[in-house]
């Protein structure tokens, strides 16, 4: 059974559809990369995922129940969220923070209990930030409030992440750490992983499936080895630029990246 | 080790302080009280326990309340300007009694002056009026509080207005309304505040984990969990009630919404809405209940209105602590 379906999904902005007829399949375990030009539709499909911006037309299901029909914690267990930036100051320290992603399993009076506690600090030590957890969250650098952010996800024990571009504004060396968290919390957990990235090799090389987005519309969706097999050729008409591939010896696969026109 | 002790000392120096307003400020007012007049005198008894009391009571309670709003709306709206008074509640409460006043409206009703009855109509309607066309706007937070201003600088205007066509007596009474106030409540007026207070009081408390959320913005608060929008709703709405409850009976005391809770989260940085709330009620019912003692003590026989002392007193406190802290301010 899919863990997540999207049916006919249609998100209008004003009058005109950012995301327009999709239709979508994710089985459990899955990591899908969604890619797409920007303003392609990549942020509001995953944000109306999460319940975020409602549907104009077409439904989100979730274990076959539609998204709308479940209460806000119900939903929180089961999707959890990490925003590609934080547009505010949150005046907490990281373990406090933290600690408010496992509100929805609390109880009336959201009082943390023993488990709350462990599974908090196991997800700031997968996440590399356990040093990290006294400090308050203004004084964080991009990289460490990513990875925190992604605790803060992780303790939801939810079964689907949604990522939205989640190390856009880090350098590359952030954006390992973060991906080296996901990995390690991804082996361990299991769960379900949309993400959105301008990244084409993390989605080839880390994801099992692409979603690739062209104005809304879907323009390839299957699995990461297939769109491997149509490459460069997809990615030029996706981009409208030519994409040329480069051999990376470690990982033994071919990467891509464009120099502009030739 | 040092933070923790600091925490703990400027909790019991908060705790002590709330002690002193509760039960050693009663003893000072226009006539001093001592312990042992106050068994001997009848005339002590008849102004501890019948006038004193009560007073202190309702400065207390509706200073606490008025610092838990405070703190409300400002976590809501990600403000730190936000008050008590920021969807216009001051304003509405101030042109309900100002036009009570004016038409002459001072009988009672069950036992409740019109004043009050009108600035706690002319607070929750302000509030209403303010919220529905936000909501008919998309229920925006910064609609919200735009909307706020406009309304209380409407009723301003109003105010004014009425003050300027009504005869000097009524004009005078308008204006010792708005300066606000806590002198002459009677148990009676200290219930009518203190029931709707202490009811919003313990739905707060079960809300408050809800608080922390808002503060994290509203896309990761609804990804946490949290019913964003019907969350504020009933916060907005309850806060709104218990506001025109203390209003009523107080008028329009400023500068306890927003200092208690800034001062707070400055004393204990990066502290969640739980403790905060606590501190929050305990100082600023401490701080309404002192500035009343000032208030009815620095110039002997008459009284000073309590939001003078407030502003006086409050302001400088409040800056010199915005002075000692190191570092940006955040909420």
């Amino acid at each position: 059974m899919a863990l997540l379906n999207l049916k006919d999904l249609t998100v209008q902005y004003d009058q005109a559809a950012v995301v327009n007829r999709v239709n979508l399949s994710v089985h459990p375990g899955e990591r899908w990369a969604i890619i797409g030009r920007n303003g392609a539709g990549k942020s509001t499909l995953v944000k109306t995922i999460a319940g975020l911006i409602k549907p104009k037309h077409g439904s989100v299901l979730l274990n076959d129940q539609v998204l709308e029909d479940f209460s806000a914690r119900a939903r929180a267990k089961t999707i959890a969220y990490v925003p590609q930036k934080l547009d505010t100051t949150i005046p907490y320290s990281v373990y406090d923070f933290v600690m408010l992603g496992r509100y929805a399993a609390m109880g009336l009076f959201s009082m943390p209990e023993t488990n709350d506690h462990d599974l908090v600090s196991q997800a700031l030590t997968f996440c590399d930030v356990a040093d990290l957890q006294d400090r308050m969250m203004p004084s964080l650098s991009g990289g460490e409030m990513q990875r925190v952010l992604l605790a803060g996800a992780l303790v939801q024990q939810a079964s689907l992440l949604l990522l939205d571009e989640p190390t856009s504004f880090l350098d590359p060396a952030h954006e390992r750490h973060f991906f080296d968290a996901l990995d390690k919390a991804f082996t361990h957990n299991n769960f379900t992983i949309l993400i959105v990235t301008h990244d084409i090799n993390t989605a080839i090389l880390s994801c099992t499936h692409v979603l690739a987005l062209f104005d809304g519309t879907i323009h390839y969706c299957g699995t990461s080895q297939e769109f491997k097999s149509r490459c460069p050729e997809i990615l030029n008409t996706l981009y409208g630029i030519p994409f040329e591939p480069f051999a990376s010896t470690q990982q033994n696969t071919l990467v891509y990246g464009t120099w502009g026109q030739q | 080790m040092k933070k923790q002790n600091q925490f703990i000392l400027r909790l019991s120096i908060i705790i002590v302080g709330a002690g002193i307003a509760l039960f050693i400020t009663p003893f000072f007012g226009i006539k001093q009280l001592s312990l042992q007049a106050l068994f001997h005198s009848t005339e002590f008894q008849h102004i501890f326990f019948i006038i004193r009391i009560p007073r202190t009571l309702a400065a207390f309670i509706a200073g606490g309340g008025l610092a838990i709003s405070g703190m409300v709306y400002q976590a809501l709206f990600r403000n730190p300007l936000a008050s008590p008074y920021t969807l216009g509640v001051s304003g509405g409460a101030s042109l309900g009694a100002a036009l009570c006043i004016a038409f002459g409206a001072t009988g009672s009703l069950f036992g409740v002056s019109l004043i009050s009855v009108g600035s706690f109509a002319g607070a929750v309607g302000a509030v209403l009026f303010v919220y529905s066309f936000a909501w008919s706007k998309g229920n925006n937070s910064i609609t919200l509080l735009l909307a706020g201003v406009v309304v209380a600088t409407v009723c301003s205007g109003l105010i004014m207005f009425v003050h300027y066509v009504t005869p000097l007596r009524h004009s005078f009474q308008i204006m010792r309304w708005i300066m606000g106030g806590v002198d002459g409540t009677s148990y009676t007026y200290f219930l009518i505040m203190a029931i709707p207070v202490g009811i919003y009081l313990l739905c707060v408390a079960f809300l408050l984990p809800q608080l922390d959320h808002f503060l994290t913005g509203d896309s990761l608060a609804h990804t946490r969990g949290i019913n964003v929008a019907r969350s504020r709703n009933i916060f907005i709405i309850i806060t709104a009630c218990a506001i025109g409850a203390i209003v009523s009976v107080c008028g329009p005391i400023g500068f306890v919404g927003i200092m208690a809770p800034h001062a707070c989260r400055m004393l204990f940085p990066g502290t969640r809405h739980r403790l905060l709330a606590l501190c929050s009620f305990l100082l600023g019912g401490t701080f309404l209940t002192f500035s009343d003692t000032i208030s009815r003590t620095i110039a002997p026989p008459a009284e000073v209105p309590v939001g003078i002392i407030t502003a006086l007193v409050g302001g400088p406190f409040f800056l010199f602590i915005l002075y000692r802290r190191k570092g940006e301010f955040h909420l």
